[in-house]
């Protein structure tokens, strides 16, 4: 699920005509005096970007005044939040607060239509608006087809209790929400709290948006934001690059698989066996034997006990796999103990090339886990 | 019988000239699928593995009356290939192509379901009718025929299930890769209904994953309408939340989309639930 920074997703709204209080992005502590001017207001938001949440309860969000800002950017970039270090620091101008709103659009999974939640419960978990006040939510789904328009939202502004002005910036703001998603291809564009001032202006004052990795390629704006790099560790983002999916884990056994569902089932196998996976490796379908040559690379910069080579190969070739495997071998040394299954399309051929350098193949994944996890144990 | 495909079911191959769709339409044609034309646009009137190939869906089906075709084309082209086929009238469509952008695949499934046409991925292994017919990239030499109906989101995981079921003596009746992407075509709803109304099909296995609601939801149809013995197996154990496992639906959203939670309502709606591939067989045989 990539998620974009907040500061990326108000970037985006920004250019697609949704209002977003004024804003700007910093790596350090300096010129923050031509942003106090800017705003014409000595007191601002200091956002840090991240892309777990509880940023609030972590201390990484607070309302400063100008003499403060500096001083309390400079003690959150690099500071540690899940996992990650600060590196951005939003500042941006404070809001005055009429009412908040819950605001999203999203492509449904289960209907495959664009599907819009909104509420006049804004600024807190929409799943405990859902649970105690159902009633105040209102759920409207677009066919995938149709482009927005305003008047479609009207009825929903209605709901909300907007009314003149603020109505027809409501309608506008849907109808950008929706053409961005669509444009964008984004899975998610939400924007809790929604916030009316007193001066009848309606603007988002926060942004949650999910990209659609599948669409990269035709959005290569998107796909090259910074976000789209830090969500990853070191290691996963270049395997990404690589087009293998892998996903850090903290067990012993570092497992190769083709598919996803094959790779998931092999680290619950290792775990049912009482052992466990150092992560989730699936080479994609159809892979090369370059993609097994790079995931044993990978492994080989985690710090595990053993490696589970597990396929069951439909459109990728058992030959392609073995010959990675090999080309691994003479490039680096494997240095844990590696057990290996081979099975499905070109098997024979993968068997032979192992089996001429000395390695045996297993055919059935039960009695192969056995083998790496008595190896792994073994040399304890 | 089996389901949604049959030794005589037409299948026209989207992408026969590309690298993938030559191995895998070779492999269809080597296993009984009968495999009418191709289509690649620009190799219009040239012969391809035996089989004519036609400029676009609408000449290849005029030509053949197929009523099945199969995409073994690049994600960016899916979703073009798709709107042909479906426009030229085919009736089951299936995607194998894995990378397809969402919002694509929410198209071609509305238009699929406006024209009554069954649709099966994308990112999907494909369907496979034992000792009949196949469509996709399921190995063909691991299943036999038999009455067990496997319908799954996984692909490589089902070949592990389906060769642990014909080692053990259970032949297939049709296994269904449905395919791992959030929006997808048929599900595991539409496989349990066509299953139970099958005469061939006397058990039925589904192999769900972390992340959606579709097993769930399957739990809900088994317990009102299915009459036949349905064993589940969910992989994803050991997921951490938040984190995509490979598929893009493979996420575990909260506590909902856990395997532990799926395994919970599964077995509830009285679905026997395993934890590892071969302890599928073992159940069957016991409740035989």
């Amino acid at each position: 699920m990539p998620m974009l920074y907040e500061i990326e997703g108000k970037q985006l709204f920004k250019e697609n005509k949704i209002p977003v209080p004024r804003f700007r992005a910093y790596t350090d502590s300096s010129s923050i005096s031509q942003f106090v001017e800017e705003i014409g207001s000595d007191v601002m938001m200091a956002k840090a970007q991240a892309l777990s949440g509880g940023r609030g309860k972590a201390g990484l969000i607070k309302k400063v005044s100008s003499a403060e800002a500096e001083e309390y950017i400079q003690s959150i970039l690099g500071r540690d939040h899940r996992g990650k270090p600060v590196e951005i620091v939003m500042l941006e101008e404070p809001l005055e607060i009429e009412k908040e709103y819950y605001l999203a659009v999203m492509l449904d999974n289960e209907s495959g239509k664009y599907l819009i939640i909104a509420s006049s419960r804004g600024g807190v978990d929409i799943e405990e608006v859902a649970e105690h006040y159902p009633d105040d939510i209102f759920k409207e789904y677009l066919s995938i087809w149709d482009d927005p328009f305003s008047y479609m939202f009207i009825d929903l502004g209605k709901n909300l209790g907007f009314e003149a002005k603020t109505l027809t910036s409501f309608t506008n703001i849907m109808t950008n929400m929706v053409n961005m998603a669509k444009q964008r291809d984004l899975t998610l564009v939400e924007i809790n709290p929604l916030i009316l001032t007193p001066d009848r202006k309606i603007i988002a004052a926060d942004s949650k948006v999910v990209i659609d990795g599948n669409s990269d390629f035709r959005q290569a704006n998107i796909a090259s934001l910074k976000s789209q790099r830090d969500r990853h560790t070191e290691l996963e983002f270049e395997a990404d690059q690589a087009g293998i999916s892998y996903v850090q884990l903290d067990g012993e056994i570092g497992i190769i698989a083709g598919g996803a569902g094959l790779s998931m089932a092999t680290c619950d196998l290792l775990e049912f066996f009482g052992s466990s996976p150092a992560n989730f490796l699936d080479v994609g379908g159809g892979a090369d034997e370059t993609k097994i040559e790079k995931s044993l690379e990978i492994l080989s910069r985690q710090n595990i006990k053993g490696i589970f080579v597990n396929f069951f190969a439909g459109i990728t070739r058992c030959d392609d796999v073995a010959q990675g495997i090999i080309n691994a071998s003479k490039k680096f040394e494997i240095e844990v103990p590696i057990v290996i299954r081979l099975v499905g399309t070109n098997d024979k051929e993968g068997i032979s090339i192992l089996e001429e350098n000395g390695i045996k193949a297993y055919g059935e994944m039960e009695p192969a886990a056995r083998k790496i996890i008595e190896l792994v144990k073994g040399g304890n | 019988m089996a389901i949604l495909l049959d030794e005589n079911t037409k299948v026209i191959v989207q992408g026969i000239t590309g690298k993938q769709g030559t191995f895998h339409a070779k492999s269809m044609i080597g296993y009984g699928t009968k495999v009418v034309a191709g289509v690649t646009p620009g190799k219009g009137g040239q012969e391809h593995l035996g089989v004519p190939v036609f400029d676009s869906m609408k000449e290849a089906v005029e030509a053949t009356q197929a009523t099945a075709s199969v995409i073994f084309i690049p994600a960016r082209f899916t979703y073009s290939a798709a709107m042909e086929a479906i426009d030229a009238g085919i009736n089951l469509l299936t995607v194998i192509t894995e990378g397809v952008p969402v919002q694509d695949s929410a198209r071609i499934r509305q238009k699929a379901l406006d024209n009554d046409v069954v649709m099966v991925g994308p990112n999907c292994p494909g369907l496979i009718t034992p000792e009949a017919s196949k469509i996709g990239i399921i190995p063909g030499k691991i299943c036999t025929k038999g009455n067990v109906g496997i319908v799954s989101r996984s692909g490589t995981l089902t070949y592990e299930i389906i060769q642990n079921l014909t080692v053990n003596g259970f032949g297939q009746s049709t296994c269904v890769g449905l395919g791992g992407d959030p929006i997808k075509g048929i599900g595991f709803n539409e496989c349990l209904t066509l299953f139970e109304n099958d005469p061939q099909t006397n058990q039925i296995i589904l192999v769900g994953e972390i992340g959606g609601t579709g097993e769930q939801q399957a739990a809900d149809l088994v317990k009102k309408e299915i009459t036949k013995p349905v064993y589940a197996f969910i992989a994803g154990q050991t997921a951490p939340p938040g984190k995509q496992m490979g598929h893009a639906g493979a996420i575990v959203h909260g506590k909902s989309g856990t395997a532990k939670e799926k395994m919970r309502i599964l077995s509830e709606a009285g679905i026997t639930t395993v934890r590892t591939s071969s302890e599928i067989p073992i159940r069957i045989k016991e409740n035989l």
